[in-house]
């Protein structure tokens, strides 16, 4: 990129918008200040300070302090008793949202595709959206019984509507053009499938698949509270009933900590698989 | 390269040379959205002569997309027939390719996998087929820019890259709809050249489908001017111009030819205008 320059290739790689920007390595500060993590620190220690100050001053039997809250969860994470409880909660997590994603993501690209099944589809996916799940679940619970089946099975129906409603829009966005150009070079109907409406969707579907994780953590510990009342349920359950509260709220913690990462791994492969979707949504700004 | 017969003059001498696209008696009408029916194309008859440069010129509505996407095999219709070279259109075919008004890249894709799209629907092998997109991202002057994405690239050369995988199948037609219109002057005035100088040294038979009195003079054999309700052919201009023209556009645009065509052009567009203007007022 030197001397041998010609006119021609000048004109590209600096002419009024002629593509991409060189890409400088930006300075520490500069890359500190817009990374997210620091003002998110800052947050944090500002929620923890106020929370420790309110305890001490105002705090119960029920309202345990942030250091005691801290100290709790690091016990927690030294006991098999919660590695047992993780362990047990997430067999039910790992099927279910396996079946929501399995199910879901092609269930949404159809009925994206084909807007006669969704006419017929779309009052039940509301009626899964908007059901108060906590009444469902001893139904439930009577009808498969107290074992893992009936865990799985409120996760999947917990997380599923995410996933099958933002894979559906991730079809329905797919530029109609592009599908009329693959015909025009002759695609058949797998093609399309293949090449233009699942890569189209691919956005949408991640996006999905990232808030179904965190439905799917919430129903996992939901089902456990309300009903079996065992693994992480059982605990909270245990540690209330006793009224332990820096435990109950450690055990809260990890939970939260759970989703929180399940939800980062989501968002990494997100970025990683859909780079194209941010540039151009960026560009289109 | 450059053309061994004289400058084609109308009509008339293209029935002499061998026929690339008939259409006969082409009619198509759909349910509009007031429910009654709208006829996109009535009664149409065109002969396109083998490398021959047809541009389409029209109000909007007056079907000239609908013609094109017939021609392409994208679209059913009621009555009549199209044959491209002889044999009748029933669906999309690889003799013939299309170049879409709003680029219709996949911004998952990059310029290469792009390029190589068509291709690669037409079940040819990988490395065939990334060495025919290399040389077309050459020759539509997009060398280097192989990995980046559409949404990456300006509005002209996204539409490069268009041009570059319907010229990447071998196409024998060469359908394109509006394809700088959504690029700004600057630009367009470029690609018009660099499209005049690929056709000009490649040779094949381009149906070229615009809004622009200017661009259909300067780019075509032929202008087909087309009417509204119901779309039809309303007259076949032919453009007396030299070829080849992409060396010197500038002083053709100068001639007084171009002008007096240019001007005619309008005046019939014109006219077309005000025919349907006390009519959707009485509506």
């Amino acid at each position: 990129m030197t001397a041998a320059i010609t006119p021609r290739e000048r004109r590209r790689t600096s002419g009024f918008r002629a593509g991409p920007q060189p890409e400088g390595r930006p300075s520490l500060w500069r890359r500190i200040a817009d990374a997210s993590l620091p003002y998110q620190l800052l947050t944090f220690a500002v929620f923890a300070a106020a929370w420790e100050l309110y305890a001490r001053e105002w705090g119960g039997l029920l309202i345990p302090t942030f250091i005691e809250t801290v100290e709790a969860t690091a016990e927690l994470l030294g006991s098999a008793e919660l590695w047992q409880a993780m362990y047990v909660s997430n067999q039910a997590l790992v099927l279910g949202f396996g079946i929501a994603v399995v199910v879901g993501v092609p269930s949404g690209i159809v009925l994206g595709r084909f807007r006669t099944l969704e006419r017929f589809a779309d009052v039940y996916l509301n009626i899964l959206l908007v059901t108060p799940m906590a009444a469902i679940i001893p139904l439930l619970v009577m009808s498969v019984g107290f074992g893992l089946t009936s865990r799985v099975i409120l996760v999947t129906i917990f997380s599923i509507v995410m996933v099958v409603v933002n894979s559906r829009a991730g079809v329905r966005q797919v530029d109609p053009s592009l599908i009329e150009m693959a015909r025009s070079f002759g695609a058949s109907e797998r093609q399309i499938w293949s090449r233009i409406l699942l890569p189209g969707a691919l956005p949408a579907i991640m996006t999905g698949i990232r808030l179904g994780v965190g439905r799917a953590v919430t129903g996992m510990v939901l089902v456990e509270l309300l009903m079996v009342s065992t693994a992480m349920g059982g605990l909270i359950l245990e540690y209330r009933g006793l009224f332990k509260a820096p435990l109950l709220y450690g055990t809260i913690v990890i939970i939260l900590a759970e989703a929180l990462l399940l939800i980062s791994v989501a968002r990494w492969c997100e970025r990683r698989l859909t780079r194209w979707a941010q540039t151009t949504t960026a560009r289109s700004a | 390269m450059v053309r061994t017969q004289t400058d084609p003059l109308g009509s008339d001498d293209y029935r002499k040379e061998r026929l690339m696209i008939e259409i006969r008696g082409l009619s198509k009408s759909f349910v509009g959205q007031d429910g009654g029916r709208v006829e996109a194309l009535r009664d149409v008859d065109l002969d396109v002569g083998e490398n021959e440069f047809l541009t389409v010129l029209g109000p909007s509505g007056c079907g000239k997309t609908t013609l094109l996407k017939a021609i392409a095999g994208l679209i059913p219709w009621q009555d009549g027939d199209i044959l491209i070279d002889g044999t009748p259109v029933r669906g999309p075919g690889a003799d013939r390719s299309m170049v879409f008004q709003n680029f219709a890249l996949l911004p998952w894709a990059t310029v290469l996998d792009n390029v190589a799209f068509g291709l690669r629907m037409r079940g040819v092998g990988r490395a065939e087929r990334e060495e025919r997109a290399r040389s077309l991202i050459a020759m539509v002057g997009l060398s280097g820019f192989e990995t980046k994405r559409p949404g990456e690239l300006s509005g002209g050369m996204q539409q490069r890259v268009g041009i570059a995988r319907a010229l990447a199948v071998r196409p024998r037609v060469l359908l394109m709809d509006e394809p700088f219109g959504a690029v700004d002057e600057q630009t367009r005035r470029l690609l018009q050249e660099e499209l005049l100088a690929i056709w000009e040294e490649h040779r094949l038979t381009v149906v070229f489908i615009t809004h622009s009195m200017e661009e259909a003079v300067l780019l075509g054999d032929r202008v087909v001017l087309m009417s509204a309700r119901p779309g039809r052919i309303a007259e076949i201009v032919p453009v007396p111009l030299q070829r080849p023209r992409s060396s010197d556009v500038s002083a053709l645009e100068r001639s007084g030819k171009y002008v007096e065509i240019t001007a005619y052009l309008w005046d019939r567009l014109r006219d077309m205008h005000e025919e349907h203007r006390p009519a959707t007022v009485a509506r």
